[in-house]
């Protein structure tokens, strides 16, 4: 599904953010990433996500169903992160102007696909009924909601989450990552969370711990894999 | 004296006190280079003669067939105050873009120069450049209040779409959307209530200077009151007046009401 080769980052020459991450990502499994303040997981998250470029190697750095993420272009990158891939971000980053529907509608639109689909994420994020309402007149934990809504609204196989209950209160927080768990199961997309919390880890398949020197699988054993 | 809970108040400089005193010279440096003569502008004969020329307004002229002509130039000044506004809108818009540097900063540097230029022009001024082109009556004025207003809302549109949060345009590039989309989606759908409320404050601004216009020939209520004053006909040129009056308080009604329902 997605395989790191390498991947480098360096902003000031002889300090590299990330230096040679090598990993492989499967479809449908569901990773936390931890690690550090100021460690590149934000970093990691964008270069996935095409929105920054890696350091030139001779092999593709990233690879994404196949493709070589740096050899598309601006145009090709924003094509395939609107077809392939689904956002969360720890703010929510909902549209303030428009209703919630037209919200998770939005990638639908984007694709030139059936707005239908909008509704039925609605109803299987919780928010049935609430279609014609606007952002103003939810809570953070039902913005987020409507934001993984409109993550998974058009079926990606990319979901890149950043600090996705950062903002929420630990209830609310274990709330949205069992409604985001049980989503991306179902629509079976390979998931990467950025996270500093571990009971937000605890919910992933697996945490890996971002370090200077590379991606490693955590010590601890995620207990809802476990029950797997 | 501390308050309680509350930390030290910062410490007093003495550029305040400076700035205070350079402000109080430029003040005095006003009245004494302009030469006001206050005592002759309020001496007995002075008050006099300005009742005498007030009297001459009243009372105003009523008659219909006049009445008609004044109701036709204040149609005549609100429809150039509206094209020129329209017009600003357009122009404003398509220079606020770069202006707010969204490509490029050679390109908003040299937008911001124009829309200066456009904006530190007087309409007056406009209309006496645009009447050689243009000839006299409305047109040449609703292109002054167009010219200048252009300057005034492509700025204030520049300065709200840099000043707009960019969160939700950044989320929907992030989502794959196209520059374009993300900007008219997100960034353009937030600015709108502001720039509404900019437009129709320089709307009601418009309807007093087409008002003014007139006078250098560029139609409308101004127009007749310049030909009716300077033919010393002061009971149709209270008539003018009162249509002017009765015109901007309309309007301004009308805007404040527009503007409270956007922002509410």
């Amino acid at each position: 599904m997605l395989v790191l080769n390498n991947l480098s980052k360096t902003y000031t020459p002889g300090h590299p953010v990330l230096a040679n991450l090598n990993w492989e990502f499967k479809a449908g499994e569901f990773v936390a990433i931890m690690g550090e303040s100021g460690v590149g997981k934000s970093t990691l998250l964008n270069l996935i996500a095409g929105l920054d470029q890696p350091d030139a190697t001779s092999t593709p750095p990233i690879m994404l169903d196949g493709a070589a993420m740096s050899a598309l272009d601006d145009d090709a990158a924003t094509r395939l992160r609107r077809q392939k891939m689904g956002f969360i971000f720890q703010a929510f980053h909902v549209l303030p102007h428009l209703t919630l529907h037209q919200n998770v509608a939005l990638p639908l639109l984007l694709n030139g696909m059936s707005r239908h689909r909008a509704s039925e994420m609605l109803d299987a994020v919780g928010l049935r009924g609430r279609a014609d309402d606007y952002p103003h007149q939810l809570s953070g934990g039902q913005l987020q909601r409507v934001a993984i809504a409109r993550a998974l609204v058009h079926r990606p196989g990319l979901v890149l989450a950043d600090e996705p209950t950062g903002n929420l209160d630990p209830e609310t927080a274990h709330s949205i990552l069992m409604l985001l768990r049980n989503e991306i199961k179902a629509s079976g997309a390979c998931t990467i969370m950025v996270t500093h919390s571990h009971a937000a880890a605890e919910m992933a398949d697996r945490t890996l711990i971002l370090t200077r020197s590379g991606l490693q699988v955590a010590k601890t054993v995620n207990p809802i894999a476990q029950e797997k | 004296m501390k308050t309680q809970g509350m930390p030290a108040a910062p410490p007093r400089g003495w550029t305040g006190w400076l700035m205070a005193l350079l402000l109080a010279a430029l003040v005095v440096a006003s009245f004494v280079s302009l030469d006001l003569k206050w005592a002759e502008f309020a001496s007995p004969g002075a008050l006099a003669s300005m009742a005498e020329f007030l009297g001459g307004f009243a009372p105003p002229e009523l008659g219909t067939p006049f009445l008609l002509k004044t109701a036709n130039g204040a149609l005549e000044t609100l429809a150039m105050s509206a094209v020129g506004t329209l017009l600003a809108v357009a122009a404003g818009l398509l220079l606020a873009i770069p202006g707010a540097g969204r490509l490029g900063l050679p390109l908003r540097a040299v937008v911001r120069v124009l829309l200066n230029v456009l904006r530190s022009i007087p309409e007056l001024v406009w209309a006496s450049i645009l009447l050689i082109a243009a000839g006299l009556g409305p047109f040449a004025g609703t292109l002054a209040l167009a010219a200048h207003t252009a300057g005034v809302l492509g700025r204030l549109f520049a300065d709200a779409l840099e000043n707009a949060p960019l969160h939700a345009e950044h989320s929907l590039r992030t989502n794959g959307a196209p520059a374009l989309a993300a900007f008219l989606y997100a960034t353009l759908p937030q600015t709108l209530p502001q720039m509404l409320s900019y437009t129709l404050y320089r709307w009601e601004n418009n309807i007093r200077a087409a008002a003014v216009l007139g006078v250098v020939g560029a139609g409308g209520l101004g127009q007749m009151l310049k030909y009716h004053l300077s033919l010393f006909q002061m009971p149709p040129a209270a008539t003018v007046i009162i249509a002017m009056l009765a015109l901007v308080a309309l309007v301004d009604a009308a805007s404040f009401a527009t503007r409270r329902w956007l922002t509410n």
